[in-house]
């Protein structure tokens, strides 16, 4: 079952077009990684699948139920994390997830039980101190505690990790990948290593509209070239290889890229051994998320 | 219901932790002070100043009662509401500024609920707030002089409340119209001094709600109670459509 499905979302502020009939589907239980450069849309997409954003045209539904502006009860199954989280400072962390239980209508042994999972979970058990003097790593860990306190079955975060350091952001991963068989995780980033390292899904956003989206594994085969790296020992092994082959393509001191459809892999590897050639390495090529972003973006 | 105490309970929290209900507290206090020191005080300085006068301008204050100490009281009203709202005008924009109602929002709080909330503290605390200075200055009143030369108190101190009430329930409607407390105080205080201006013609001037500022001549016993009773009806009806209608306004507004 899908926990979110966009349909021809548009939105303009002004005369600037911020999203062109975008339509998204994310599958129950997937870590959805939502790609794209600053700017592309993807606070405002989120902001509407609150309710905090009223569409020009097209429909969102959350767990089957359709998402008005404005008061909307699709968002008793959303846990959210904003890009910046704000909170009522003058409370301790265990105070504002017992708020946050109270007003979300959890009992208080339920609220007790919970804000200690949580707190512990996001390494902020024993923190007394007020919200006022919290680090933005800080603020952040808590805001997923937050957004996890009614155990939501769609967690939406904002670019979580965009402001941390390496540590706070190995942090906020840990956590996400640790809820992933608990609730369907959306979260935006432009940090492509982040996605690559928890996301099931992606989409790339870009200039308003979801240029591609799928399983990872499968969106990365499609973007399969059948490209083949050579690394040779030194240059004289290089020059007999090129002199031999004519559509070998020279990209470092002694590194070699070639294409199926120009030379046939095996053909070449013949040519290697035969040759009693020494090589360090002959490698296909696997698209990363970087280069397949790079090229939706220069579309 | 539930959801209804705990936001509410949050919002005391934030005033006490704020120490906005100590400033509050202190201020009205203070008004209490003045209502009566005023009152004893000005005969004194007034002979003061006639006796440091060369020439001898002979000038008698007339005898100190309890009725002047009142009359400061309805002068003083004015200022005190005017603190109160200048420390209560951000309770909904600065939330919105902030960003911290989203989280609240995003979890399903209903939106009216966040504006019932709201409304009820701040009627809560100028009802207590208020009739502790009332309270106060009849104290000190009963103390220094006699409150009995005074008619109607009671009815005069509730005009006045009402008046408050009303100041609230416009703010509540502002600020979920505006984005800053500027705008929200702008258009509470244009309202009421619409309703002043308005006011000082002949015949409407008796339906308007800032008439209940001017309780002088009922505690004379010069005025009728029932004068004011179109007036009173217009505040109530005034404050009970502006929560109304910010209801569905609320319920639209981009956060």
């Amino acid at each position: 079952m899908d926990m979110l499905k966009i349909e021809n979302l548009k939105k303009r502020f002004g005369d600037k077009e911020v999203l062109k009939e975008l339509s998204l589907t994310v599958p129950e239980k997937s870590i959805f990684g939502f790609i794209g450069k600053n700017g592309a849309g993807k606070t405002t997409t989120m902001k509407t699948i609150l309710g905090l954003m009223k569409p020009d045209e097209g429909e969102i539904f959350v767990n089957g139920e359709k998402v008005v502006f404005g008061q909307t009860s699709t968002n008793q199954y959303i846990g959210y994390l904003p890009d910046v989280p704000e909170y009522y400072s003058f409370m301790s962390p265990t105070e504002y997830l017992h708020f946050c239980g109270e007003i979300t209508g959890l009992s208080k042994a339920e609220r007790t039980k919970r804000a200690d999972e949580l707190l512990e979970l996001v390494g902020l058990k024993g923190e007394t101190h007020r919200i006022k003097g919290f680090s933005r790593g800080m603020k952040q860990r808590l805001g997923i505690a937050q957004a996890l306190l009614n155990k939501p079955k769609l967690l939406i975060c904002d670019e979580p990790t965009s402001a941390l350091d390496p540590v706070g952001r190995k942090e906020i991963l840990d956590i996400l990948m640790a809820v992933k068989n608990e609730t369907t995780v959306l979260f935006s980033t432009h940090i492509l290593s982040d996605v690559e390292k928890i996301c099931t899904d992606i989409a790339f956003l870009n200039e308003g509209t979801v240029a591609i989206q799928g399983k990872i594994g499968d969106i990365k085969s499609t973007y399969r070239t059948d490209e083949y790296i050579i690394e040779t020992e030194t240059e004289k092994e290089l020059r007999v290889l090129t002199s031999a082959f004519t559509h070998l393509n020279q990209t470092g001191r002694t590194m070699l890229k070639f294409k199926e459809n120009q030379h046939s892999l095996f053909e070449v590897m013949n040519f290697i051994t035969d040759k009693k050639l020494p090589v360090l390495k002959i490698e296909r090529v696997e698209p990363t998320l970087e280069s397949m972003f790079m090229e939706v973006v220069k579309k | 219901m539930k959801s209804l105490l705990s936001f509410t309970k949050k919002e005391f929290m934030e005033h006490f932790r704020s120490a906005k209900i100590i400033i509050l507290t202190g201020v009205f206090i203070l008004f209490a002070i003045i209502n009566p020191m005023i009152a004893k005080f000005t005969p004194v300085i007034i002979e003061m100043l006639s006796e440091s006068m060369q020439g001898g301008m002979e000038i008698t204050a007339g005898e100190v009662t309890a009725m002047d100490s009142w009359l400061q009281f309805i002068k003083n009203a004015p200022m005190a509401l005017i603190v109160f709202m200048l420390l209560e005008s951000s309770i909904f924009t600065k939330e919105y500024q902030k960003g911290t109602l989203v989280l609240t929002l995003t979890k399903g709080l209903k939106r009216h609920t966040v504006l019932i909330s709201k409304t009820f503290v701040m009627l809560t605390l100028w009802t207590a707030e208020y009739f502790m200075c009332y309270g106060l200055t009849y104290l000190f009143n009963n103390i220094l002089w006699d409150n009995t030369v005074a008619e109607n108190l009671t009815f005069m101190a509730l005009n006045w409340w009402i008046l408050g009430v009303m100041a609230i329930c416009l703010s509540v409607l502002f600020s979920v119209i505006a984005k800053n407390n500027i705008l929200v105080l702008a258009g509470t205080g244009g309202v009421i001094l619409g309703s002043y201006l308005i006011g000082s013609l002949p015949k409407i001037g008796d339906y308007m709600p800032t008439l209940l500022m001017n309780s002088n001549p009922v505690i004379y016993g010069l005025e009728e109670v029932s004068h004011y009773i179109p007036a009173i009806i217009i505040a109530v009806s005034i404050s009970v459509i502006s929560v109304i209608v910010s209801v569905p306004i609320f319920n639209k507004k981009h956060i």
